[in-house]
C-alpha cells in the first residue's frame, strides 16, 4: 500500500501549530485546546460539506489530551488520518479516535520524557554550562542546537509517519517487543548520562578539619580514598530513596534546602 | 536599573514561559539562556554568562514533567541573574534571589493554569456557534495574559524593588552566604534524583554506576560518557533485538495453555 501524504500546505499549517500545543496548558483539558488548534486546517479541510460534522470533530478534538509536546505531531498525523476514513466510512466508530489518542499518551510520553528529559536537554544543558561558566557565548547557542534539532526532527517525521502509516507502525513495534527495547536502550545513554553528571557536575566536599596531636586531619582526604565525590553521590541516592518513597517532591526539596543550608553555615559543608 | 533595561528583562522573563506556549518548548528557559540574554540588556556578558552556567548546575534536574511542576525556573534564573549583575554581587546573591522567585511564580502559574480551565468551556460555547476564529483566539489569548504575569512580576520587582533589593544584598550576613552557596552546591543532587526516579528502572543501575565511575575515576567528561553509553546501549540492542521475539513467543504460548 502506498504511503498517505497530506498536502504540502496542509502539513505545513499542523507542524508550525504544534509548537503551540502548550498555549493554552489548564488543568481541565491541558493540551486540548493546543491540539484541536494544530489539527483545525485538516478538519476544515475533511468536513468542508457538514458543518455539524465539523463541530463535532471540533469538540472531539478539545477533548483533555497531554502528553510530552515533541512526539504529539505523531498523535495529530494520525488523528487527520482517523477523521478522514471516519468522514468516509459511516460505520466507523468515532470513539475510536479518541480512544487511540489517549492510549498514545502514556508509551509516547514515556519514550519522549526519556529521550527530551533524560538525555537531549541533559546532553544540551551540560555542554552549554560547561562553555557559559568560561564565559563563551557559544554556551547558549550550543543548548539551543543540541535540544531543538532533535526536537524539530522528531515533530517533522513523526507527523509525516502518523499519517502516514499510523497507528500499524506503534503495534507492530510494541507487539515486537522492539519499543521497550529501544526506550530500555535509550535509559542506557540516560543512566550513564546521569552518573556522569552525578559526579562531574555536583561537586559537594567537606572544608572540616581536625588538629589531633600536631597532625592535621582533613576529612575530606580520607574521603576522596573511599571513593571520589562520595559526598555527591550519597546526596543524590538519598533524595532518590525518599522520591522512590513516594515523599511529595516540594517537601523534599525544602528538607534539601534547610539541611544543606545549616550545614553550609556551620562549615561543615561546602 | 533603567526603565528600558527593566522592561526587556522582564520580555526575558515572559520568553522563557512562551517558548513552551508558542514555540514548542525550545528550552529559552534555561538558565544559560536567560544568564546570556540579562547579560547582554545589562551590559555585561561574560558575567552574565557565568551566572547562567552556574544556575544551570544548580537546577540541571528541575524538568517540569506535565502539571507536576516544582519551580519556575526560567523567571527565578532571569530575575536570579538581574540581581546578581544589578548588584555586582556573585553567584550566592543570584541563588538567594532565584530560588524564592522560582516557587513564587510557580504558584502563580497553578493560578493560572486553574484559571485558564473556566476559559475551555468558552471555547466549547464558541465551537456550538460556529466562531472558529473565536476558538482560536482563546487559545492566544492565554499566552497574551502569561506575558502580562511574567513580564509584570519581572518588571515590578527589578524596577521598583530596586531599593529593597539592594538592602537585602548589602544586609547578607557571611554565614548566609556561606549557607547558601552550600545549598547551590547540594541543589543539583536533588535534580538529578529526579532524572533518576524518571529513568528508574533496576536493570539500568549499573549503566548509572558506569556512568558515575568512568567520570568520577577516569575523569571522562559528559561527551565521553555518552559515546560510550550509546556503544553500549548499541550492542544490548544488537545482543536483544533477536531475542525479543523469542522471549515473547513462549509466554504467547503459555498464555494458550491457560485458557
Amino acid at each position: 500500500m502506498a504511503e498517505k501524504q497530506l498536502p504540502k500546505k496542509e502539513f505545513n499549517s499542523i507542524f508550525w501549530r504544534s509548537f503551540t500545543l502548550l498555549g493554552s496548558f489548564n488543568y481541565e483539558r491541558m493540551e486540548g485546546l493546543g491540539f484541536l488548534y494544530a489539527v483545525l486546517p485538516s478538519l476544515k479541510r475533511i468536513y468542508k460539506d457538514d458543518p455539524e460534522g465539523l463541530k463535532e470533530a471540533m469538540h472531539r478534538h478539545m477533548e483533555a489530551f497531554n502528553m510530552t509536546v515533541a512526539p504529539s505531531p505523531f498523535v495529530m498525523g494520525l488523528a487527520v488520518a482517523m477523521e478522514e476514513n471516519a468522514k468516509e466510512d459511516k460505520n466507523f466508530d468515532k470513539s475510536l479516535i479518541n480512544a487511540v489518542k489517549v492510549s498514545l499518551m502514556g508509551p509516547l510520553s514515556g519514550i519522549g520524557d526519556t529521550f527530551f528529559w533524560g538525555i537531549f536537554r541533559i546532553l544540551a544543558c551540560s555542554l552549554g554550562a560547561s562553555f557559559a561558566l568560561q564565559g563563551n557565548v557559544l554556551g547558549p547557542i550550543i543548548l539551543l542546537l543540541v535540544f531543538n534539532i532533535p526536537n524539530v526532527l522528531t515533530r517533522y517525521y513523526g507527523l509525516k509517519l502518523g499519517y502516514g502509516q499510523g497507528a500499524g507502525v506503534l503495534e507492530s513495534l510494541q507487539k515486537s517487543g522492539k519499543m521497550q527495547l529501544f526506550t530500555f536502550c535509550a535509559g542506557i545513554v540516560g543512566m550513564a548520562a546521569i552518573g556522569c553528571l552525578t559526579a562531574a557536575w555536583i561537586g559537594i566536599s567537606s572544608p572540616l578539619a581536625f588538629e589531633i596531636s600536631g597532625n592535621t586531619i582533613v576529612i575530606q582526604e580520607y574521603l576522596d580514598q573511599l571513593c571520589p565525590q562520595l559526598l555527591s553521590l550519597a546526596a543524590t541516592l538519598g533524595v532518590l530513596s525518599m522520591l522512590r518513597k513516594g515523599v511529595n517532591t516540594t517537601k523534599i526539596m525544602i528538607t534539601v534546602i534547610v539541611v544543606a543550608f545549616v550545614l553550609g553555615v556551620f562549615g561543615i559543608i561546602a | 536599573m533603567s526603565l528600558i533595561q527593566a522592561i526587556l528583562v522582564g520580555c526575558v522573563a515572559a520568553l522563557t514561559q512562551l517558548e513552551g506556549d508558542w514555540l514548542g518548548e525550545c528550552k529559552f528557559r534555561e538558565p544559560v539562556i536567560t544568564g546570556f540574554l540579562v547579560g547582554l540588556i545589562m551590559g555585561d556578558v561574560t558575567k552574565g554568562l557565568m551566572i547562567g552556567g552556574a544556575l544551570q548546575l544548580m537546577w540541571m534536574g528541575a524538568t517540569n514533567i506535565g502539571p507536576t511542576a516544582g519551580l519556575d525556573i526560567g523567571s527565578g534564573g532571569t530575575i536570579g541573574a538581574a540581581v546578581a549583575l544589578m548588584t555586582g554581587s556573585d553567584l550566592e546573591v543570584a541563588v538567594a534571589f532565584a530560588i524564592p522567585v522560582a516557587v513564587v511564580v510557580q504558584m502563580m502559574n497553578i493560578l493560572k493554569m486553574t484559571a485558564f480551565s473556566g476559559l475551555m468551556h468558552k471555547a466549547d460555547a464558541f465551537i456550538d456557534e460556529g466562531k472558529e476564529s473565536s476558538v482560536i483566539g482563546i487559545h492566544f489569548l492565554c499566552g497574551v495574559f502569561t506575558f502580562l504575569i511574567y513580564w509584570g512580576f519581572t518588571f515590578v520587582v527589578l524596577y521598583f524593588g530596586e531599593g529593597v533589593i539592594n538592602a537585602i544584598v548589602n544586609g547578607i550576613p557571611a554565614w548566609v552566604n556561606s549557607g547558601l552557596s552550600a545549598v547551590a552546591v547540594v541543589l543539583p543532587a536533588m535534580g538529578f534524583a529526579l532524572l533518576l526516579n524518571l529513568l528508574w528502572e533496576i536493570k539500568l543501575v549499573p549503566f548509572f554506576a558506569i556512568g558515575f565511575i568512568a567520570a568520577a575515576y577516569l575523569g571522562m567528561d559528559m561527551v565521553g560518557v555518552c559515546a560510550l553509553s550509546v556503544a553500549i546501549a548499541a550492542i544490548m540492542y544488537m545482543l536483544k533485538k533477536d531475542g525479543v521475539a523469542q522471549e515473547l513467543a513462549p509466554a504467547a504460548a503459555d498464555d494458550e495453555w491457560e485458557d
